[in-house]
C-alpha cells in the first residue's frame, strides 16, 4: 500500500461515502 | 531508521505567497499545522479566561460577579470552546507537523482540503464567540446540547448548531486527509507495525471521527428542524423523545472521549521512550490496546443516562463494558512504566508531563471505573465529582500531554531549544495548580455539590475557595507556556537535527527547523 498514491482518492471516497451515510442514517434513525 | 533525510530549503524555481496571504493559500503541512496550534492556543486562552470567571464566581456561596444566566453561558461555552476549539485543534496541529515528518511523506494527501479543513475552524470560533452579543446571550444548555433546553434558546442556539456542523465538517476533512495520508504515502518499507505509535493512535482517531461526527451532525440538524421547521424528533409535546437526543448524541460522544484522548496516548508513547532512552514497551500491545479502546467506546454511552432509567439488564450490559476499557488502558499504562524501568532516564520538560500525565490521567481513569458502577453513578450523577474526573482526563491527561508534545517538537519546529528552566517552572505550577484545582472537586462531588450552579450550600465553600485558588494558579502559570513559545519562536540556542539524545524516528533526520519541504523524495526505511 505503501507509495501507492493513486489510490488516495479510493481510500477518501470510501471514508466520504461512510460519513455521509452516517449522517443519512443517523436522520433516518430519528425519522422511525 | 532511514539512510538519508532528504530535505532542501524553498526552490529557487517557484515564489511563495508572503504575509496574510501565505497563511490564508498555504497548504503546506507545516505551515497549516502551525495555524492549528495557534488557533488552539488563542482559545485556550478564551476558555481558560472563562474558567477564571466560573472560579471567581465560585470563590464563595451566594451571588458575587455576575448573573446566574451568563453563568451557565460560561460553563457552556468553557466546555464547547475547549472541546472543539482547543483540545482537538491542537492535537490536528501535531498531526499536520508529525504525521507527514514520521512517514517520510512530503505532505498531506489532500494539501488543499487541508487548508480548507483549518480555515473554516476560525468562522466557526466566530459564530460560537459572536453568539454572547446576540439577544440572550450565548448558548447556555451545557455542551451537551440537550433539549428541551437547546430547543427553547435564542439565535445564539442556531449559530451554535452552525458553528457544531462546520467544526464537525472540518473534522471529518481533516480525518479523511490524515486516514489516507497514513494508508497511501508511507515512506517504503514502512510497514503499519513499523509505524511510530503516534500515527497509530491517530489513525485509530481519525476512524473514530469519522464514524461519529455524522452522528453528532445528524443530531444537531434534528435539533436545528424542532427549532425552525416544525418537526418534533425531541420535543415531547409534539410526540417526540428528548431522551433519544441524549442516546444520539452519547453515541457520538462518548467515542469523542476517546479522540481527546487516544493522540495524547500517541504523543505520551513518542515521549517517554525518548527520555527512557529506552524503546517502547509493547509495541504491538500498544496498538491493539488502542484499537480495543476505539472498538469498545461504541458500546458504552449510556453510562452517561443512567439516572434517565433503564432495563437492569441495560445497566449491567453499560457498566461492565464501560470496565472492560481499563483492561486495555491498563496495558497502556503498564507499558508506559515498563519503558520508564531500568531506562537512563532524564527529565526534561517533556518527559515531567509525560509522568505527570501517567500519574494523574490514571487518577481520572479509575474516577471514571467509579463512576461506571450504576448505583454508584445515579448518587454522583451531576455532581462536582463528575467534573473532577472529567477534568483529571483532559486536563492533566490531554492538556498536558500538548504540552509534552510542544515542548518535545518546539525545537524541531523552530530550531530553538526553549527555556529547560522557565518549562520546569511552567511543569510545576501547573502540575501542583491544577490538583489544587479538581482534587477537592472529588470531595464536593461527594458531598453532593452539583455541577453547573452559580450559587451552592454553606458547606461547600472551604474546597471551593481552595478550588479557586488552585484555578488561578493554574491560570496564570500558563502565561509562562506564552512567553517560552513566543521566545523560543523569537530566538535560542540552535537545536540539532536529533534533539534529543534518545529520540527514534524520521522526524530527526532532517535538520531544526524543519525545511519548508521534506522528504520530497521518499527515504526508504530498513
Amino acid at each position: 500500500m505503501a507509495g501507492n498514491r493513486n489510490s488516495k482518492y479510493r481510500t477518501a471516497a470510501i471514508l466520504a461515502v461512510i460519513a455521509l451515510g452516517l449522517f443519512l442514517y443517523t436522520l433516518y434513525a430519528g425519522l422511525k | 531508521m532511514s539512510d538519508a533525510a532528504h530535505a532542501h530549503d524553498d526552490h529557487g524555481h517557484h515564489a511563495h505567497p508572503t504575509g496574510i496571504m501565505r497563511w490564508l493559500s498555504t497548504t503546506n503541512h507545516k505551515d497549516i499545522g502551525t495555524l492549528y496550534l495557534f488557533f488552539a492556543l488563542i482559545m485556550l486562552f478564551v476558555a481558560g479566561t472563562m474558567a477564571l470567571l466560573i472560579r471567581a464566581e465560585l470563590f464563595q456561596p451566594g451571588l458575587q460577579l455576575m448573573h446566574p444566566d451568563f453563568f451557565n453561558q460560561l460553563t457552556t461555552m468553557h466546555g464547547l470552546i475547549m472541546i472543539f476549539g482547543v483540545i482537538m485543534p491542537a492535537f490536528s496541529g501535531f498531526a499536520n507537523w508529525q504525521v507527514p515528518l514520521m512517514l517520510g511523506a512530503p505532505d498531506m494527501a489532500f494539501p488543499r482540503m487541508n487548508n480548507w479543513a483549518f480555515w473554516v475552524l476560525p468562522v466557526a470560533a466566530f459564530f460560537l464567540m459572536a453568539s454572547f452579543w446576540l439577544p440572550g446571550g450565548a448558548v447556555a444548555g451545557g455542551w451537551t446540547m440537550y433539549p428541551p433546553l437547546f430547543i427553547q434558546g435564542g439565535i445564539s442556539y442556531d449559530l451554535t448548531i452552525l458553528a457544531v456542523h462546520i467544526m464537525g465538517l472540518s473534522s471529518i476533512m481533516g480525518s479523511i486527509n490524515i486516514v489516507t495520508t497514513i494508508l497511501n504515502m508511507r515512506a517504503p518499507g514502512l510497514t503499519l507495525m513499523k509505524m511510530p505509535l503516534f500515527c497509530w493512535t491517530w489513525l485509530i482517531t481519525a476512524y473514530l471521527l469519522i464514524a461519529t461526527m455524522p452522528v453528532l451532525a445528524g443530531a444537531v440538524t434534528m435539533l436545528l428542524t424542532d427549532r425552525n421547521f416544525g418537526t418534533h424528533f425531541f420535543n415531547a409535546a409534539g410526540g417526540g423523545d428528548p431522551v433519544m437526543f441524549q442516546h444520539i448524541f452519547w453515541f457520538f460522544a462518548h467515542p469523542e472521549v476517546y479522540i481527546l484522548i487516544l493522540p495524547a496516548f500517541g504523543i505520551v508513547s513518542q515521549v517517554i521512550p525518548t527520555f527512557a532512552r529506552k524503546p517502547l514497551f509493547g509495541y504491538a500491545s500498544m496498538v491493539y490496546a488502542t484499537a480495543s479502546i476505539a472498538i469498545l467506546s461504541f458500546v458504552v454511552w449510556a453510562h452517561h443516562m443512567f439516572t434517565t432509567g433503564m432495563p437492569v439488564a441495560g445497566q449491567l450490559f453499560f457498566m461492565f463494558s464501560t470496565m472492560l476499557i481499563a483492561v486495555p488502558t491498563g496495558v497502556k499504562v503498564f507499558n508506559w512504566v515498563a519503558t520508564m524501568w531500568k531506562g537512563s532516564m532524564t527529565f526534561e520538560t517533556p518527559m515531567l508531563f509525560a509522568i505527570a500525565f501517567v500519574c494523574l490521567f490514571t487518577i481520572g481513569g479509575f474516577s471514571g471505573l467509579v463512576l461506571a458502577i450504576a448505583p454508584v453513578d445515579i448518587q454522583l450523577q451531576d455532581t462536582y465529582y463528575v467534573v473532577a474526573h472529567f477534568h483529571y482526563v483532559l486536563v492533566s491527561g490531554a492538556l498536558f500531554s500538548i504540552f509534552a508534545g510542544i515542548y518535545y517538537w518546539l525545537p524541531k519546529w523552530t530550531g530553538h531549544m526553549y527555556n529547560e528552566t522557565l518549562g520546569k517552572w511552567h511543569f510545576w505550577l501547573s502540575a501542583i495548580g491544577m490538583n489544587i484545582v479538581f482534587f477537592p472537586m472529588h470531595f464536593l462531588g461527594l458531598a453532593g455539590m452539583p455541577r453547573r450552579i452559580p450559587d451552592y450550600a454553606l458547606q461547600f465553600t472551604e474546597f471551593n475557595q481552595i478550588a479557586t485558588v488552585g484555578a488561578f494558579i493554574f491560570g496564570f502559570s500558563q502565561l509562562i507556556f506564552l512567553v517560552i513559545v513566543l521566545k523560543t519562536i523569537k530566538g535560542g540556542a540552535k537545536a540539532p537535527a536529533r534533539v534529543w539524545e534518545g529520540a527514534e524516528g524520521l522526524e530527526w533526520t532532517v535538520p531544526s527547523p524543519a525545511p519548508y519541504h521534506t522528504f520530497e523524495i521518499a527515504p526508504v526505511v530498513k
